[in-house]
């Protein structure tokens, strides 16, 4: 299969008052058609600029993104608007993403109109209407203000803003982390309907893991900055390899009374990624962290489609 | 008064008016809590959990809050029949509480060690100022800070800190109840972990009894003796967590654990709950959960449920247990 998303050494640094923020550094990763990568790591480790960065919402400092294997690093005017048009985003927040003042019709249609493929209001009106049942929302919202709905009406209304191009890849950021459970199940369900229907393809970037490990085919493990692990889904929870990784799982807290895992727990905080060191950014926080961590890490493969940066990986096993 | 519980709350009601209209936040919650132990109040936006935990505390602001009825005994007294000078010997104290946003909590014109001994101070006005400060830099090193930043300021901190930092706060007057209030929600799962643990093994040394309001089963799993599940401002379930977890009974209870993605086996679909939690500013009859239960019939819709006993501390209130013995 075909990658829709190639990145080569991606960067993405913030000018900040204390030195430069490697927000997303050096990261290489592809994503299949049809597939899905989830990207996970803890508040700060720049999971949502990588995405955001891909989707061309930020300019990247450095390296490359291919659209369908085309580079559309530097894309401009004509040119980024048809990519848009392929790459689109779902918000965390179904509050702030939404205008207050714009009725879920004109919210849904606004992208409709920017593209200029709909030749008449007719044309667009049947297009609302079919984008409404495909997502689940009922037509007598079509003139409902976004305040009028609950948060996961409102995410539907999201979602439908960002498929309604008919992109290829759609970025998730945190889609379901202001939902609550019962509704959450609902949305990740449509999320995953709607993957099949289209063959979309989705990075889904979160902090659950457990949402991460039931929707993704791939997943890959963010520090600071840096990939630290990636690996087909089930691999990834069947035998985390990377320290980092192995104490996230372990953090998890589980449901499961009779069967209580080993927590690893970490020493200290994350520290930041302003004017970090070279080497690995985790070995401040890592029980197994020796000298050698402290010259750059690469990232090796251990399995297909897995691949880990620590350079201890073979000895810890 | 030997055999009574630490704590018991019983019938507790509480309403909110805004803009003429009621809001029936709480309606009629009873539970009790044995000296030491850990409670997990868990329930969805809205449900009234973090209500019954300021009506506990006494922080309710009333107006819009206004409780209507209940009793709540802690150590056999009843706090809503205080003082408020009564209360403000007895908040920080004897209760405490941890808020979920340890971001908001904090001053952040004072510096934490200002924040901590101003607590201590304020409940033993034998220390001087100099021996308050001391037992802020304990409570910090208590909670794994070094004592020499007790002169810095909230933004200097991390979240995970800050949060350390509300905790020693908390417990800096050895509190016989602490209402946890969604501690880790603003946190990392790593830190969550780190946090949870402390609370923990704090609670541990100084035998408090802790009510952890979540919505996090996972959380309430690791850290709890028992369980209430809070929907509309009911329990509609409750029972220790080996018994709640291992027989959910309630349609609502397993409806939130069959919406979980589960991280030991696979599933293809979700099984989400149907419909909407219910407009709290109408006053339902019967069961509040039977509009999005599958299983409801007319008699839910009508009259009051009684909790039925399922053996040991498991209740549950629903009419098909009623019914049989069992849903």
């Amino acid at each position: 299969m075909a990658p829709v998303i190639e990145i080569r050494n991606l960067k993405k640094y913030f000018g900040v008052a204390a030195g430069t923020n490697h927000a997303v550094d050096d990261i290489t990763m592809t994503i299949e058609k049809g597939t899905t990568m989830g990207v996970v790591g803890e508040s700060g480790c720049g999971k949502s600029t990588l995405g955001r960065t891909i989707i061309r919402l930020l300019e990247p400092t450095a390296g490359n993104i291919l659209l369908n294997g085309e580079d559309i690093t530097h894309a401009k005017g004509h040119q980024l608007t048809k990519v848009r048009e392929k790459m689109q985003i779902i918000f965390q927040d179904p509050y702030s993403s939404l205008n207050p003042r714009m009725s879920v019709e004109d919210t849904v249609s606004e992208p409709l109109v920017i593209s200029k493929k709909y030749k008449s209001k007719a044309e667009i009106n049947d297009a609302i209407t079919e984008i409404f049942s495909l997502v689940g929302i009922d037509q007598r919202f079509r003139n409902a203000y976004p305040h009028e709905m609950d948060g996961g009406r409102r995410q539907r209304v999201g979602i439908a803003r960002a498929i309604a191009l008919n992109p290829e890849f759609v970025m998730c950021d945190e889609p379901v982390s202001a939902l609550d459970v019962s509704v959450q199940a609902a949305v990740l369900n449509l999320l995953m309907d709607l993957q099949e229907q289209r063959k979309l393809t989705y990075m889904f970037v979160t902090h659950d893991l457990s949402v991460v490990k039931h929707i993704s085919t791939n997943i890959s493990v963010m520090y600071l900055g840096q990939l630290v692990e990636t690996s087909p889904s089930d691999e990834l929870f069947d035998m985390p390899l990377h320290p980092y990784t192995k104490a996230l799982l372990s953090a998890i807290p589980s449901t499961d009374i009779h069967h209580k895992k080993e927590q690893i727990l970490m020493k200290g905080e994350i520290t930041s990624a302003i004017n970090p060191k070279p080497g690995c950014r985790f070995a401040p926080r890592c029980p197994h962290a020796t000298e050698a961590c402290s010259q750059p890490q690469a990232l090796q493969e251990v399995g297909k489609n897995h691949f880990v940066s620590c350079c201890r990986v073979k000895e810890l096993g | 008064m030997g055999n009574n519980p630490f704590l018991s709350v019983k019938d507790l009601r509480v309403e909110y008016t805004s803009d003429k209209k009621a809001i029936y936040a709480v309606n009629g919650v009873s539970f009790e809590l044995e000296k030491g132990k850990s409670l997990g109040l868990v329930g969805e936006t809205g449900a009234g959990k973090t209500t019954i935990a300021k009506s506990i505390m006494r922080i309710l602001q009333c107006p819009p809050a206004c409780i209507k009825s209940g009793e709540i005994y802690l150590d056999g007294e009843d706090l809503l029949q205080k003082s408020e000078k009564d209360m403000l010997e007895i908040r920080g104290k004897e209760i405490a509480m941890i808020f979920q946003d340890p971001m908001s909590a904090l001053n952040p014109l004072m510096t934490v060690g200002e924040q901590i001994a101003e607590v201590v101070a304020t409940h033993d006005k034998s220390l001087s100022k100099h021996e308050a400060e001391q037992k802020a830099i304990e409570m910090m090193e208590m909670v794994g800070i070094v004592g020499s930043r007790a002169v810095e300021f909230p933004f200097q901190f991390s979240g995970g800190m800050k949060q350390r930092i509300v905790i020693a706060i908390a417990l800096a007057c050895n509190p016989q109840l602490l209402l946890a209030d969604e501690p880790t929600t603003a946190l990392d799962v790593t830190i969550q972990a780190q946090v949870l643990r402390m609370i923990k093994d704090l609670q541990d040394k100084i035998e408090t009894s802790m009510i952890l309001i979540t919505h996090d089963l996972g959380v309430v799993a690791e850290t709890c003796d028992t369980v209430n599940i809070v929907y509309a401002g009911k329990i509609l379930e409750k029972g220790t967590v080996e018994e709640v977890f291992d027989a959910p009974t309630h349609p609502y209870t397993r409806g939130l654990f069959d919406s979980l993605p589960k991280l030991n086996e696979k599933t293809d679909r979700l099984t989400p709950i149907p419909g909407m939690p219910l407009d709290p500013s109408i006053k339902f009859e019967g069961c509040p959960f039977a509009p999005r239960c599958e299983r409801a019939t007319d008699r839910c819709r009508q009259g009051e449920i009684h909790e039925t006993h399922l053996g040991g501390t498991h209740y549950c209130s629903c009419v098909l247990c009623d019914q049989r013995g069992e849903a």
